[in-house]
């Protein structure tokens, strides 16, 4: 049965690419109108006509726009929803990683604690290194530390002498996502009481504020780790079928574990630096996906990066506009889209 | 069932029953009765609107928030404060008295072994769920909840007259009034200057219709952008704060250095340098040097108005 899979796999391949392309240019086309649709809505209305023709002329003609919206549409809206497009982007290739590798179809960067182990990094950052200048540049690298660290105890403490089941997995999630929460606790009480209330915000995914810097890093982050899960979507195929399967196949199973380990830990490290724990994003959207396209990893992986970059966008379009000029955390709205969206999977399916 | 599987089942069926045996006695040994030494109480209704009853002069009160016993010692009453919390500096003395956690964390434990008689909280504490281990020892909780200088005035009053010292309370409300009339008098022929209000820059926080900051603005001489949104703290939109276009931005400082919200780099005030860090002990806690905040809002916002 493995060798009909492989031989299927190899036949398939030229059709899957094509098919690859043509499910990515259309989710690019639709991210491209998402992020067009979501720059023009916002707490502050803009003249409809204007706003388009300025970001159309890439902000050289301000078409009429005054110089203070021009800023609100070009300082404020449009880095907001790049942010939102890559940490988006970033936890659902993430996700869409974590559950190939593991085989387990829960596994998730926020539900294994490795969103929590980015931003105890984040954190320890923020507090050891202040919020000067050059301490932007740590804090997303300590974010990565913090994301691979928790990754590997996560996998260990799963793996034990038996391998690892699913449960055993999500048990040592939940072990070392209650220990980090009781670090991030312990920082919280070392920080003083204004510093507090913005990180409780961030801790439930805030997108607003983030600098240029840490945006430029939230971009490179998402289409580095893109590429190289998309690149090794193949091996992944092959992993699904079991390690030992994949070994026979000629995979390198290790290497492939450790390439995997590292690209999501750079997704989630500078995701979680940028705007804190989003959660549901890499459990609901790569689900999505596969419903939708199926399961070959080649495809899934580059499909489930735009489709989630789209549903963080609609998601922080509603948490930004639902209750104007105030504003919701961004991770209220992705759990209150992703819970029951999961739950109707799980029945239907 | 492997080998270790059966003797973790035990060892929580062991701890079940230790629990269970412990909640029994602990239930039945439950002590029943009011305070030993019963003095005089009355009721009265707190600013959350419940009864309580509270002794007519008490000798021994915890306070859990800054301005609580900024107001204490104000009204002269600061000989009998007992426990503060970490967050109470002010004035000097008030460094001495026994600390009983911060004002989000209180300790119930240190609360109870210092005997308070009254403790006055502010609606930011987190005493609710004691309430009832409070009740059973006779200890009044009294909650102050103000939402402008007026309701700050009433503050004072009402916690003079809890302790004893009306008249004390009545001599500084009167003199607090006075010098927060001489502001209002002397910014009241200027055109009111739009302000805009930062909590913290990121995410940006603000100051709404139901907070004491909107009044003291508007006291001073100047209008806050956000006065009409309902709330008191709330997170803010960028772009709004931006599109709001405030002429200036005031802040409350602390210890460390504040920075003005990205959002806010084109606006009005950074653009004319009318960006104003303010002792955040003068405009966050709402006891007497409130009025303190409110002279330094109105001198950055008119400083025309007190050019002598």
């Amino acid at each position: 049965m493995t060798i009909a899979v492989q031989q299927n796999l190899v036949r398939g391949a030229r059709s899957t690419l094509r098919r690859t392309i043509l499910i990515c240019l259309a989710l690019l086309v639709a991210l491209f109108l998402f992020i067009v649709v979501a720059s023009v809505i916002g707490a502050e209305r803009l003249p409809f006509a204007s706003s388009l023709c300025a970001l159309f002329t890439g902000g050289f003609s301000t078409c009429g726009l005054s110089p203070e919206q021009s800023a609100i549409l070009f300082d404020i809206r449009l880095p907001r929803i790049l942010l939102a497009a890559s940490v988006g982007a970033s936890l659902a290739t993430a996700g869409a990683g974590y559950q190939a590798l593991l085989r387990n179809p829960l596994a998730e960067p926020y539900l294994l604690g490795i969103s929590n182990g980015a931003a105890v990094g984040t954190m320890v950052a923020l507090v050891f290194f202040g919020t000067g200048q050059g301490s932007e540049w740590l804090r997303p690298v300590m974010a990565f530390v913090g994301a691979l660290s928790s990754t590997f105890v996560v996998y260990r403490l799963a793996r034990g002498r038996t391998g690892a089941t699913p449960e055993k997995l999500i048990l040592a999630g939940v072990i070392v996502t209650t220990f980090l929460s009781s670090a991030i606790v312990f920082i919280t009480t070392m920080m003083d009481a204004t510093r507090i209330r913005s990180f409780t915000f961030w801790l439930l995914g805030d997108l607003s504020g983030a600098s240029s810097s840490l945006l430029i890093i939230a971009i490179i982050a998402a289409v580095i780790g893109t590429v190289v899960l998309t690149l090794h979507a193949r091996s992944l195929n092959l992993l699904m079928l079991g390690e030992r399967d994949a070994f026979d196949l000629g995979v390198e199973v290790e290497r492939v574990r450790l390439i995997v380990f590292l690209a999501a830990s750079l997704l989630v490290g500078a995701s979680v630096a940028s705007s804190g724990s989003v959660g549901y994003v890499g459990l609901v959207v790569p689900h999505l996906v596969r419903l939708a396209i199926g399961s070959d990893n080649r495809t899934a992986i580059p499909a489930a990066a735009l489709a989630g970059a789209v549903f963080v966008i609609v998601a922080d379009t509603v948490a930004r506009t639902v209750i104007a000029p105030r504003e919701l955390p961004v991770g209220a709205i992705t759990a209150l889209i992703g819970a029951p969206l999961f739950i109707y999977l799980l029945r239907r399916g | 069932m492997s080998k270790s599987n059966t003797i973790s089942f035990r060892l929580i069926l062991a701890l079940a029953l230790i629990v269970s045996a412990c909640a029994l006695s602990c239930s039945s040994r439950r002590e029943t009765g009011a305070p030993a030494n019963a003095t005089e109480t009355r009721e009265v209704t707190d600013e959350a609107g419940k009864r309580v009853r509270v002794p007519v002069r008490p000798q021994r009160i915890v306070t859990l928030a800054p301005n609580l016993t900024e107001i204490v010692y104000a009204v002269g009453a600061g000989d009998r404060l007992v426990g503060n919390t970490t967050f109470c500096d002010y004035p000097e003395q008030a460094k001495q008295v026994a600390k009983v956690g911060d004002t989000l964390q209180p300790n119930i434990e240190r609360i109870i072994a210092l005997r308070p008689e009254l403790i006055l909280v502010s609606t930011a504490s987190q005493l609710e769920i004691f309430t009832k281990q409070l009740d059973e020892r006779g200890i009044a909780v009294f909650v102050t909840d103000p939402h402008d200088l007026e309701g700050i005035f009433r503050s004072i009053k009402t916690v003079g007259d809890l302790l004893g010292q009306q008249e004390q309370a009545e001599t500084l409300v009167n003199s607090l009034r006075t010098r927060a009339a001489a502001v209002e008098d002397a910014v009241k022929s200027r055109p009111p200057v739009t302000v805009f209000y930062q909590v913290s820059p990121s995410p940006l926080w603000t100051a709404g219709r139901k907070s004491w900051i909107t009044d003291l603005i508007r006291r001073a001489g100047g209008k806050s952008v956000t006065a009409e949104v309902e709330g008191e703290w709330m997170r803010y939109s960028d772009e709004a704060a931006l599109a709001s276009r405030p002429e200036a931005i005031i802040m409350a400082t602390g210890g460390e250095k504040m920075e003005v919200a990205a959002a806010l780099q084109k606006s009005p005030a950074v653009i004319n340098k009318r960006v104003y860090g303010i002792n955040g002990d003068y405009l966050s806690r709402p006891g007497p040097r409130l009025v303190e905040g409110l002279e330094q809002i109105a001198r950055v916002l008119h400083p025309e108005a007190f050019k002598q």
